[in-house]
């Protein structure tokens, strides 16, 4: 299966107001293979011990019934991010295409961000004056017209990435009939980031 | 921080930014279009797409599996890697078509492992050596010193009183004292030339450096001595594979492309194996979550797989063949094998089923110990020793209709399960039985509850995979690897475990069990011939290892034979039949100086006392100055090993070298990728410019020797002009001309020829090839290597590059005898428990250490070497001593207790964190692989000079030498506890048929530290 990058319309208008980007994280599909997290780490070089994405991992069952059981993490991009709000110096906003950034002119590295955040996404950069880095669906590979450093290396084709807007191909397929959950649905901050449960195990998200 | 106007980011193509030009920047940024972008700060990684970079198409040797990568690199350094589209092993084996123009493919995805990603961490690595260095202190000292790369090669070459100066009083042997055709020993001229004392040892190694080294030690040198680690890669599984196939192939896999079940035997397939994660594991998870492929595990870990696993069955470490045993049983009794394909007799016959693989099922064994050909298979020229000389050796069947000895090859069908007796033209009657009836009476030695017994499985385990495993068809295949029978007695297990596939039906078939689909086309001959050069030497004698030799035809064994009536047993074991690549046998006969002794050791890329279970033990062998003369040690690194060695020579990593012409491993698919550097090497270089690496050495030591075949005049041309062998590229390009030559690939157009030469550090080398050899040449360069699709390699359901004949009894094995008892080798199925060289059963002798001791690799980690993956060891900084929770709970032990492992070979033992799971069989211990380094950056060395030896520089060395970094030795490893064999020099326990090392059999005691 050769894996498509983005369209060519979407290299276009990467950022632009008409594009919805968003992530399908198949948890059948994750071996737990490591290559998006080292993936991104290469890419996005952030701090030492820091990530941007990661592999969570857990023990599901006892001796003999047991089995592993992954879910990949990052920032959820979420429709109603609540960093947002806990930024006192109002660096944290949404762009258009729906992805979380923060501005570092105004990121004072306070942290606050870090510990609202119900996803344990954010962390500081003590690089560059604790200000506050998480994943950006590798923003500026998207404008290349290149998918994230995440979904190109997931050998699986567990990440399916796409324009909510305009959905092709596989993500398209997953959009339409699988059955999408996401991570502590209970907060309502609507991620952009789903999942598909495993069907294995106990089919949810860690 | 000063942020510069540089750093912020302004959306391109919006609304907002068509403002920013209307409004100006403060507007703008108020509508937060304009914003400091934390990318622009960190030191991102550039894009292929970048203006400013260089791509480069070539292949990983992060690990073995032997994917394809595509490099970007800016300002000559190695930025980042990411798959190569063309390749099937980063394309879940269906690639892009492969005449697609590459500049139409570099906005493609292609994925590669965090290994591959982690690659320039690996390649700048500050703890690598780039300059020559020579012992400065006794063995082992760590005190070493800066040599120039001339008196390196002088010295090497010509021995001398080399450590004089730091008080070794002694003349240490150089290459040119064993340039003889003399005797190694004059008692034991079946041992061949002096030239087999230089044993050249070598670890990760592929086509293409492998046919320098070859070129060099063999083929010039002369001696036998070229010796890999098939051995601790994993000889085990491939034994059984050998077994079945007559020596022809070792590595068969499952289809994960088109088999809808598969039973996995001690292969890693989400976290190793090769192909890799980035392929097998990959296309496993992709078609099971479509509901094509459904899969069970059988190891003693549950492994990352059993996330999607059918079954984990945590089986008893070395009782895979228990397991496989008590299912062949199951499948015999319920009569669930396939009867047809088996009663097949012959090529034509399984044709006709559409099975491209027969198998020897219906042929006969003679029975008859009074029998000339006793253990092997009946011919018609047993039966009539008047027919023709080339029927003579057609085997013999039962016809199906009336029981009459018949040629193999004259029938459709066979009877299957039969023991009779023949008579031949003399009329004198001989026993025999039918192969499927010999191996049957093997299976049924031992009933369903026994094997449930030994494997530590639950006998209705065994019976659900058994029904499982014969419900689909020829769509049902093993996919086995090291787990599976890398341990003594490992050839018996894996030969079994093998024989399921053929018991359905599914070797060499589509979705089934099979080999590789091998490389393209040829490299060693075509356009130049790279293969044979005037004064070319041809190894004579036994190598070191004593692998495929026969012990009966030493001298030794005359000796003994005349003194005591018996030629057993031999000093030590002897291996008739065996895959070969020995290096723990190597090692072992260096120290016992068995059958001679090795006068100079080169050890290429290989870190034998880390990487071998029980390699602590080679320390003794390696510091001593009588047992290994001259350590040479070709490396990138000072390593648990070179630690010892007399001289270290700087080599470059794969991203600056290694070139190569890669073949696939198995299953079915069929390419040979090209690797060449995406960056110029970092190493050293010599006075004519050449880099420190491998091939510079060899050659230069090869000139110095006046070896032949390297230097002027060394290869000859199609051209019939005499071409130079003086840098690596006037060989490996040439070797790549062959094969696109052979493989009649286009020539590339202007653009992709110039791709190649804007991007490829090898196009400095062009002029070396004619221009138009160059063009074709830069067709494969440009995409990495020749690929071919899967659907290519088969004919409907038939693999059309397999092997033709695989056997369920074989007369090699049969007639070979264990060379300390001289009891012949079971011919075909049988159990045989875990067993040290005195035929001790160990789980019984160690009973006292009631902890299996069980070792894997990790996702992110490519082996010995891996300490230098800086991401991967912030991802997972050490390794932990798994244990069983319920295990755990009965021993009052919690997760992160420091636990002290202890061996009956090691009884000062290990120690590690514990972490408690129910992932692990209980009793027996998983202990990652990777961790516990004491070098490659984990100690202090001592030299002087030394700022110019390590890439580091002055990050890395101080006054005294090199300073280390603790982080490098984290964790532990499992290694340095193996068991040892008493009954042999207390050397690390090999088996005594194959020469298998052992990974599952040692146990230890946990004693809380």
């Amino acid at each position: 299966m050769a894996a498509a990058g983005l369209s060519g319309e979407d290299k276009a208008e990467a950022v632009g107001p008409h594009k919805k980007w968003a992530m399908i994280i198949d948890l059948n599909r994750c071996t737990g293979c490591q290559s998006c997290v080292i993936a991104c780490k290469g890419r996005n070089r952030t701090a030492p011990g820091e990530f941007n994405i990661r592999i969570l991992f857990k023990e599901e069952g006892h001796y003999p019934d047991s089995r592993v059981i992954f879910t990949p993490v990052q920032c959820n991009q979420c429709e109603d991010p609540p960093c947002v709000a806990a930024c006192p110096a109002g660096a944290i906003f949404k762009l258009a295409c729906g992805i979380v950034v923060t501005d570092w002119d105004k990121c004072q590295g306070l942290g606050n961000c870090v510990v609202t955040c119900p996803y344990n996404a954010r962390f500081q950069d003590s690089r560059y004056g604790n200000k506050v880095d998480k994943c950006d669906f590798c923003l500026a590979k998207l404008e290349k017209g290149l998918e994230p450093a995440c979904v190109e290396a997931c050998p699986s084709r567990a990440r399916l990435f796409g324009d909510i807007n305009a959905p092709s191909g596989e993500f398209a397929e997953y959009l339409k009939v699988a059955q999408l959950i996401v991570r502590k649905p209970e907060l309502n901050t609507r991620p952009r980031v789903t999942y598909v449960g495993s069907g294995h195990g106990n089919g949810g998200v860690l | 921080m000063d942020i510069s106007a540089t750093r912020r980011r302004i959306l391109k193509g919006t609304a907002a930014a068509a403002g920013l030009l209307a409004l100006g920047p403060e507007k703008a940024a108020g509508e937060k279009n304009v914003w400091a972008d934390p990318r622009n700060f960190q030191d991102t990684a550039p894009s292929r797409l970048d203006t400013d970079v260089k791509v480069v198409h070539s292949v990983c040797l992060g690990c073995n599996a032997r994917c394809g990568n595509r490099a970007v690199v800016r300002g000559g350094r190695l930025l980042k890697y990411s798959g190569n589209p063309y390749h099937p092993y980063n394309s879940l084996g269906h690639p892009i078509d492969y005449k697609t123009p590459v500049e139409e493919t570099l906005g493609l995805s292609s994925p590669v492992c965090g290994k591959a990603h982690d690659a320039p961490n690996y390649v700048y690595n500050p703890y690598r050596v780039i300059k020559p260095l020579k012992r400065a202190g006794k063995r082992g000292s760590g005190k070493f010193q800066p040599v120039e790369w001339d008196q390196m090669i002088r010295e090497i070459a010509e021995g001398g009183r080399l450590f004089a100066h730091i008080g070794e009083d002694r003349e240490v042997p150089g290459l040119k004292d064993l340039d003889s055709d003399d005797p190694i020993d004059p008692e034991a001229p079946e041992l061949g030339p002096k030239r087999n004392g230089f044993v050249f040892m070598t670890g990760r190694l592929q086509t293409g450096r492998k046919a320098v080294i070859n070129r060099f030690i063999k083929e010039a040198f002369g001696s036998k001595n070229r010796i890999g680690h098939t051995d601790i890669c994993g000889i085990g599984f491939r034994m059984g594979n050998y077994t079945l196939t007559e020596k022809k192939q070792w590595e068969l896999k499952a289809d994960p492309w088109e088999a809808e079940y598969i039973l996995v035997f001690g292969a890693n397939i989400y976290e190793a194996l090769q192909p890799g994660v980035n392929t097998y594991g990959a296309a496993v998870a992709r078609r099971n979550s479509l509901g094509e492929v459904k899969f069970s595990i059988v190891d003693p870990r549950a492994q990352n797989a059993s996330a999607h696993a059918e079954d984990w069955i945590p089986i008893k470490p070395g009782q895979d063949g228990a397991f496989a045993m008590g299912m062949i049983r199951w499948m015999i009794e319920n009569k669930k094998y396939n009867r047809d394909y088996l009663a097949a007799p012959n090529s034509k016959a399984a044709l006709d089923l559409g099975h491209t693989c027969y198998s020897n099922a219906t042929h006969l064994v003679i029975e008859d110990t009074s029998h000339a050909n006793h253990r092997r298979f009946l011919r018609i020229g047993d039966l009539d020793p008047g027919a023709p000389r080339k029927r003579k050796e057609a085997y013999v069947v039962l016809s199906a209709e009336d029981g009459s000895p018949l040629a193999f090859d004259l029938l459709k069908e066979a009877i299957l399960d039969k023991e009779t007796r023949v008579r031949d033209a003399a009329g004198k009657e001989i026993n025999v039985k039918t192969v499927f009836r010999a191996m049957k009476k093997g299976v049924m030695e031992h009933s369903l509850d026994e094997y449930a017994a030994f494997s530590g499985v639950p006998r209705a385990q065994i019976e659900k995979t058994a029904s499982e495993f014969s419900s689909h068809g020829i769509r049902a295949a093993v996919c086995q690897y090291h787990g599976a029978g890398n341990y003594v007695s490992g050839t018996y297990a894996a030969y079994a475990v093998a024989v399921l596939n053929v018991l359905v039906g599914s070797i060499e078939s589509r979705g089934g069990y099979l080999t590789s689909g091998g490389d393209v086309a040829k490299w060693k001959k075509g356009l130049y011939d790279l293969k044979d050069f005037p004064g070319k030497r041809k190894p004579k004698g036994v190598m070191i290892s004593r692998e495929k030799s026969a012990y009966e035809k030493s001298s030794e064994y005359r000796r003994k034979e005349a003194a005591t009536g018996s030629g057993y047993p031999s000093k030590r074991p002897w291996f008739t039949f065996t895959r070969g690549g020995l290096s723990v046998e190597t090692i072992n006969g260096i120290d016992q100086q068995y059958p001679y002794r090795c006068q100079v050791l080169f050890h290429y890329f290989y870190n034998s006392v880390y990487s071998t279970p029980g390699g602590y033990r080679f320390k003794e062998t390696l510091k001593d100055t009588d047992k290994v003369p001259l350590y040479v040690s070709i490396d990138t690194g000072v390593s648990e090993s070179n630690i010892f060695a007399d001289y270290i020579v700087p080599d470059v990593t794969y991203p600056e070298g290694h070139y190569g012409w890669i073949s696939p491993h198995a299953p079915a698919l069929r390419f040979t990728g090209f690797r060449t550097p995406c960056i110029e090497p970092l190493t050293g270089e010599t006075a004519d410019r050449r880099p420190f690496s491998l091939e510079t050495f060899l050659i230069d030591l090869a000139e110095t020797l006046g070896l032949p075949g390297f230097g002027e005049k060394a290869v000859s041309g199609r051209d019939g002009k005499l071409h130079s062998f003086h840098r690596a590229e006037d060989f490996y390009l040439k070797g790549f001309a062959n094969i696109a030559d052979n493989a009649g690939i286009p020539r590339a157009s202007a653009e992709e020829a110039a791709f190649v030469e804007k991007n490829y550090p090898v196009a400095r080398f062009k002029d070396i090839l004619p221009d138009d050899q160059w063009r074709q040449t830069c067709y494969a360069l440009a995409r990495g290597g020749i690929f071919k699709k899967y659907n290519e390699v088969f004919e409907d359901q038939k693999f059309k590059y397999g092997i033709q004949r695989v056997v369920l009894y074989n007369e090699d094995l049969a007639t070979a005898r264990n060379s300390l008892t001289g009891e012949y080798f079971p011919g075909t199925l049988k159990y045989v428990p875990p067993k040290d060289s005195a035929g001790n059963i160990i789980e019984e002798i160690d009973k006292d250490y009631p902890f299996y001791l069980i070792s894997h690799k990790m996702n992110v980690h490519t082996q010995s070497r891996s300490n230098s993956h800086r991401w991967a060891m912030e991802i997972f900084p050490e390794n932990f001593v798994v244990m069983n929770e319920k295990d755990a709970e009965e021993n009052g032990i919690s997760d992160g207790d420091l636990v002290r492992l202890v061996s009956r070979s090691n009884r000062a033992g290990i120690e590690g964190k514990v972490k408690v799971s129910g992932l692990v069989r209980r009793a027996c211990l998983g202990v990652s692989f990777h961790y516990g380094h004491t070098q490659l950056g984990a100690s202090r060395l001592f030299l002087r000079d030394g700022e110019g030896v390590f890439l580091g520089g002055r990050n890395v060395v101080d006054r005294d030498g090199l300073i280390p970094d603790p982080k490098l030795g984290a964790g532990i490893n499992p290694n340095m506890v193996s068991r040892l064999d008493e009954n042999l020099a207390n050397t690390p326990m090999i088996d005594v048929q194959a020469g298998i090392p052992d990974f599952s059999s040692t146990r230890v005691k946990v004693i809380k530290a």
